[in-house]
C-alpha cells in the first residue's frame, strides 16, 4: 500500500503531511514521557522489526501469499503512539533508501498506515478485548480483527486519496494530472486487494503473534491492557449508548429525502431561472418575488467552492438513499476526527498515567 | 597499609523472576588487579559484571565504587554518572549489542559525545584510537559489514576511547578466531599495572595469561578465590563447578580425560 | 495494489519468497553503499546539497503540469547519472517502473472520459485523449521522481544522508533513531534469514497450510521477542557509555566551491521547472 511519487498532487501531499504532523508531535511527546531514556533503543529496534515484517510472505488459503504491515502487532505491544512512530520510521527508510513509497507521498503513507492503522487497531483491539484476561482467547480474536479492520481502513483512506485526484487536479481539458481513477474505481480497486489478501495476512500475523506471545512472553502484552484511566479505550463503555444512537440516526438520514422542496436560503444560482423554485422562494418570503436575475455577487461567489458530494449525492452512486448514508458517514467521520484531534491538542500538556511498558 | 579497593561488594543478592543470580556475594577488587571470574553458565558471572557496571542494582547488600555507593540514586546525579561511566568501561559479550551506531566512527565517538568534549577533541581522539587498534580503514564501515574479530576490536575501541581505569569484559575471547583471540590476550596482558580488569570466561586455557586472581562462582555464591595456578590445580573444584567435565571417550593413549585441556602442551592428565 | 511490493496473492513458496526479498534487500543496500564510493560527479558533492537539491527537484517534478517539463527534469537526472556512473543500476529501475506503472494506468486509457482518439481492434474499447495524456503524465512523473530519489541514494553514503536531514530541522533524536534503525535492520534481516534457512531444510512444500501459517507466525513472533530483548541490551550498552537520554550526531560536512555550484544548478533547474510547469 506504499503510494509512490506522482500519484498524489502536491496539495494532497502537503495536506497529509500537515495532518500527520500533529500526530507525530503528540506521539513523540507521549512516548518520551512514558519511555524517557529507553526511547531511542526501543523505537529503533521496533522500527527495524516493522521494516523486516513488511517483507514477510504470509501463506494464505489457496496457496497464495500476502504481505502484512504489522500495525496490529506493533500497536498491541507498544501502544498506539510508539507504534505510529516505529512504523513511520520504517516507512521513511523504505521510502528514501529502498524507493518503496514516494517521498512527496511519505506523509500520506504515514497517515494511512502508521497513524490511522495504529489508532484503528488500538480502538478495535481495546473495544473487542474489553476487560478479558491477558491470556484469554478473546484477545487473540480482538487482535486478528484489529489487524484486519485497520489495514482495510488504511486501504480505504488510500483509495479515497487516489479517487479524489481526478476531481480536484486536472488540467484545462479535464485530463487527470495525477492518479487517473475516480472514487468509483479507486476505492473498490484498493478495497478488493485488502479485503482479501492483505487483510487476511494482517489478520493472521496479528492474531497469531498475540497468541504466541500469550504462551511465551506475556509481559509484552501489558502495554495495552485496560487501566482505570478514562483515556483511549476506557471511555467506550460510557459512550456506547451515544454511538448506538448516532448509528441509528445515520441510518435514518434518507428520511430527509421525503422532505419536499429546498430549505429557505439554500437556493443556488441556477434556481433563479426555474419557475417552480421562484414560486417557492416567493411563498417562503412573504410573497416578495425574487430578483429576475441571479445577484452578481452570488454568482461570483457560488463558483468558489465545488463540493465533492453536492446535495449529499456522490456522482458515482445511483441510489439517493445510499448517497445520504455515505454523506452522513463521511460527515460524522470528519467531525469525530476533528474532535479527537482537538481533544489531543488540549490534552497535550497533561501527564499520562499508564502501565509501564515491557522492554 | 592497604589501598582503597576500587570496588567493594558486601553481601550482594540479585534475583531474576525465575532464579537467584547472586546470593550473598562479597568481593573486594583492588586498583590494578586483573581478575577472572570463572563459573559455568548460570553461575552469576554476567550478573556480577552488570552489577559492577552499574546497570542493575542488588536487592540486598551494597556496592561501593571508590568509597561512593553505587546505586540508582547516585547514578541519577549527572556529575557522578559522567565520572563513573568514563572511568569504568564495559565490553559486552555480544558485539552486535555494543555496536549500535550507524558507522564505526560514530560508534567510537558515541562515548566522547556523551562526555561533552569539543568536536575537534572528539575527532582527534577517535582517530587516534582507531589508528592504535589498527581499524582506521574501517572508520566509515557499517557494523553489519564487519567480521567477528573486527566487531570485537571496534567494541574495545569504543570503550578505550574514554581511557577508563577499569575494564569489565564479558567473555572477551568467545567466538573469536585464533588470531583475534591472540590479539585480545595480548591486549589483556598489556593491561598489567595500567588498568583494573575484570573478565568473565569459561575458557580455562587463557586464565593464567590474563589474570592475577581467580574467582570461581557457583550458583551465585563465591566457591573459591585464589591465584590462577592454584585454581587450575584444584580438579575437584573445577568439576564441582562444572568448569571441566569428564566424558567417556578414550584417547588413543588409553587415558580417559577431561576437557578443557589444562596445560599448554596438551598433556592429558589421568582423571579417573 | 499500489506499491511494487504489495502482494496480489501470487502462488509461491512463502519461505523462498521471503528469503529472496530479505537477500535482495541486503544486496541492494550493499550495492548502493558501494556505488557511493565510486569516483563520479555526484559522489563528490556535499550530502546536504544532494538531499536538498533532489528533494526540490522531486517536488518540481510532482508539481509540474506539463509533460515536457517533467521530461526535462528526467533528462537532467539522466545526465547526472551518466556523470556519476550509475546508469546501469538505474536502467533496471526504469524498466521496472515502466512495467508496473504501465499496468496500473492501462485501464485509464479507456476509463477516462473525453475525446476519443481511436478504438482498439476487436474489443472496440475507446482510447481517449485525456486517458492517454494522464497515463503519460503518471509514467513520466513516476520515472522521474524515482530516478531522482535513487540517484541521491546511489551516490551518497546512507549515513551521510541521514545526518544531512538535520538541515531540514529534523530533531537529532530522529536522526539517531533512523541511524540505529538502519543498523539493526540488517541484524534482524540476518536473524530472519537464519530462521528461514534452518526451516527450509524441513521442505516447506510438505507442510499443510496450517503448519505453513504456524511457521510464518512463529517466525514473526520469534523476531519480535528477539527485537525486544535486543532493545533492552542495547539500552544497557548505551548507558554503559554514558548515555543519559540525550543523543548527538557528529558530521564533518564542509561546503566547497563545487558544492555551491551544484546547489545553484539544482535551484535554477527547479525554479525553471516550477515556472515553466504551470499551465
Amino acid at each position: 500500500m506504499h503510494i509512490p511519487d506522482g500519484y498524489l498532487s502536491p496539495t494532497t501531499c502537503a495536506t497529509l503531511y500537515a495532518a500527520s504532523t500533529p500526530f507525530w508531535y503528540t506521539a513523540l511527546k507521549r512516548v518520551r514521557e512514558k519511555l524517557s531514556t529507553r526511547l531511542v533503543p526501543l523505537l529503533s529496534v521496533c522500527a527495524a522489526f516493522s521494516f523486516v515484517i513488511m517483507m514477510f510472505n504470509v501463506p494464505l488459503p489457496g496457496g497464495t501469499t500476502g504481505h502484512a504491515v504489522g500495525m496490529g502487532v506493533t500497536t498491541i505491544v507498544l501502544g498506539p503512539w510508539a507504534s505510529m512512530l516505529a512504523i513511520s520510521v520504517a516507512l521513511l527508510i523504505q521510502a528514501i533508501f529502498f524507493g518503496d513509497g514516494g517521498i512527496t507521498t511519505f506523509g500520506a503513507n504515514c497517515f494511512n498506515m502508521a497513524i490511522v492503522g495504529s489508532l484503528v487497531s488500538y480502538f478495535v483491539y481495546t473495544t473487542v478485548s474489553g476487560r478479558s484476561g491477558i491470556t484469554s482467547p478473546r484477545r487473540v480474536f480482538a487482535a486478528a480483527l484489529a489487524g484486519y479492520i485497520a489495514i482495510n481502513v488504511a486501504a480505504l483512506c488510500a483509495g479515497i486519496e487516489f479517487g479524489i485526484q481526478p476531481i480536484f487536479f486536472h488540467d484545462a481539458t479535464g485530463s487527470p494530472l495525477y492518479a487517473p481513477y475516480s472514487l468509483g474505481i479507486a476505492v473498490p480497486a484498493m478495497m478488493l486487494g485488502h479485503l482479501t489478501f492483505a487483510g487476511l495476512a494482517e489478520c493472521i500475523i496479528s492474531g497469531g503473534v498475540i497468541a504466541w506471545l500469550q504462551h511465551s512472553n506475556v509481559a509484552l502484552l501489558k502495554a495495552t491492557m485496560p487501566t482505570d484511566d478514562l483515556a483511549l479505550g476506557g471511555g467506550w463503555r460510557l459512550t456506547r449508548p451515544f454511538w448506538i444512537g448516532l448509528a441509528a440516526l445515520m441510518i435514518a438520514t434518507p428520511l430527509g429525502l421525503l422532505a419536499a422542496g429546498t430549505a429557505w436560503g439554500e437556493w443556488g444560482p441556477d434556481d433563479f431561472e426555474k419557475p417552480e423554485v421562484r414560486q417557492e422562494m416567493a411563498a417562503a418570503s412573504n410573497q416578495i418575488a425574487p430578483p429576475e436575475k441571479v445577484p452578481s455577487g452570488m454568482e461570483r461567489l457560488a463558483s468558489t467552492w465545488t463540493a465533492p458530494f453536492p446535495d449529499y449525492a456522490p456522482s458515482f452512486l445511483k441510489s439517493a438513499s445510499l448517497g445520504y448514508i455515505l454523506s452522513a458517514m463521511m460527515g460524522i467521520g470528519l467531525v469525530i476526527v476533528v474532535g479527537l484531534f482537538g481533544e489531543r491538542v488540549i490534552r497535550l500538556g497533561k501527564p499520562e498515567v499508564k502501565p509501564n511498558m515491557a522492554s | 597499609m592497604t589501598t582503597t579497593p576500587i570496588f567493594e561488594l558486601t553481601d550482594v543478592t540479585y534475583s531474576y523472576p525465575e532464579s537467584t543470580a547472586l546470593d550473598g556475594l562479597s568481593l573486594s577488587i583492588s586498583p590494578g588487579e586483573r581478575i577472572v571470574v570463572l563459573g559455568a553458565n548460570g553461575s552469576g558471572k554476567s550478573t556480577l559484571l552488570r552489577i559492577l557496571a552499574g546497570l542493575c542494582f542488588p536487592e540486598r547488600g551494597s556496592v561501593v565504587f571508590q568509597n561512593q555507593a553505587l546505586t540508582a540514586e547516585s547514578l541519577a546525579l549527572e556529575t557522578f554518572a559522567q565520572d563513573f561511566r568514563q572511568r569504568v568501561g564495559v565490553v559486552f559479550q555480544n558485539p552486535d549489542v555494543q555496536l549500535f551506531s550507524a558507522t564505526v566512527f560514530d560508534e567510537v565517538a558515541f562515548g566522547p559525545m556523551q562526555m561533552d568534549w569539543s568536536k575537534g577533541e572528539i575527532i582527534e581522539r577517535v582517530n587516534t584510537v582507531l589508528n592504535d587498534m589498527e581499524i582506521f580503514h574501517l572508520k566509515d564501515r557499517a557494523p553489519h559489514r564487519l567480521s567477528g574479530g573486527e566487531k570485537k576490536r571496534v567494541a574495545l575501541a569504543s570503550v578505550l576511547v574514554l581511557n577508563p581505569e577499569v575494564l569489565l569484559m564479558d567473555e572477551p575471547t568467545a567466538a573469536l578466531d585464533p588470531k583475534s583471540q591472540g590479539h585480545m590476550i595480548d591486549f589483556l596482558f598489556d593491561c598489567i599495572g595500567k588498568k583494573t580488569v575484570v573478565t568473565t570466561t569459561h575458557s580455562l586455557d587463557i586464565v593464567e595469561e590474563i589474570a592475577d586472581r581467580c574467582i570461581v562462582l557457583e550458583s551465585g555464591r563465591l566457591a573459591a578465590t585464589g591465584s590462577p595456578a592454584d585454581m587450575l590445580q584444584d580438579h575437584a573444584l573445577l568439576e564441582r563447578t562444572h568448569l571441566v567435565y569428564k566424558h567417556k571417550h578414550r584417547h588413543k593413549s588409553g587415558v580417559v580425560h577431561s576437557h578443557p585441556h589444562l596445560s599448554h602442551d596438551h598433556h592429558h592428565r589421568a582423571i579417573e | 495494489m499500489f506499491g511494487p511490493k504489495c502482494s496480489t496473492g501470487r502462488r509461491r513458496d512463502f519461505v523462498e519468497g521471503t528469503l529472496r526479498r530479505l537477500a535482495g534487500t541486503m544486496e541492494y543496500a550493499t550495492r548502493a553503499d558501494d556505488s557511493a564510493e565510486h569516483a563520479g560527479l555526484l559522489q563528490q558533492i556535499d550530502p546536504r546539497v544532494k538531499l536538498g537539491g533532489f528533494l526540490l527537484l522531486i517536488v518540481a517534478a510532482v508539481t509540474a503540469q506539463r509533460v515536457g517539463v517533467i521530461a526535462g527534469i528526467f533528462l537532467a537526472g539522466l545526465l547526472l547519472a551518466l556523470l556519476s556512473g550509475v546508469v546501469r543500476t538505474l536502467t533496471k529501475l526504469w524498466i521496472g517502473i515502466l512495467v508496473f506503472t504501465g499496468a496500473i494506468v492501462l485501464p485509464a486509457l479507456f476509463t477516462t472520459p473525453g475525446l476519443t482518439l481511436w478504438h482498439l481492434p476487436w474489443v472496440g474499447w475507446a482510447v481517449t485523449a485525456p486517458g492517454l495524456h494522464s497515463a503519460m503524465m503518471l509514467i513520466v512523473r513516476s520515472e522521474t521522481s524515482a530516478t531522482l530519489a535513487t540517484l541521491m541514494v546511489l551516490t551518497s553514503r546512507w549515513v551521510h544522508l541521514l545526518k544531512a536531514l538535520r538541515v531540514f530541522r529534523m530533531p537529532v533524536v530522529f536522526v539517531v533513531i533512523l541511524g540505529m534503525t538502519h543498523r539493526y535492520i540488517f541484524l534482524l534481516l540476518q536473524i530472519a534469514q537464519d530462521f528461514f534457512d534452518a526451516h527450509r531444510a524441513r521442505r516447506v512444500g510438505r507442510l499443510n497450510p496450517a503448519q505453513r501459517r504456524h511457521m510464518a507466525v512463529s517466525s514473526a513472533a520469534v523476531l519480535l521477542n528477539k527485537s525486544m530483548q535486543l532493545s533492552s541490551e542495547v539500552y544497557d550498552a548505551m548507558q554503559a557509555r554514558g548515555f543519559r537520554g540525550t543523543v548527538y550526531t557528529l558530521d564533518e560536512f564542509r561546503m566547497k566551491g563545487r558544492d555551491w555550484g551544484m546547489l545553484a544548478a539544482f535551484v535554477s533547474l527547479a525554479a525553471a521547472a516550477f515556472w515553466m510547469g504551470k499551465q
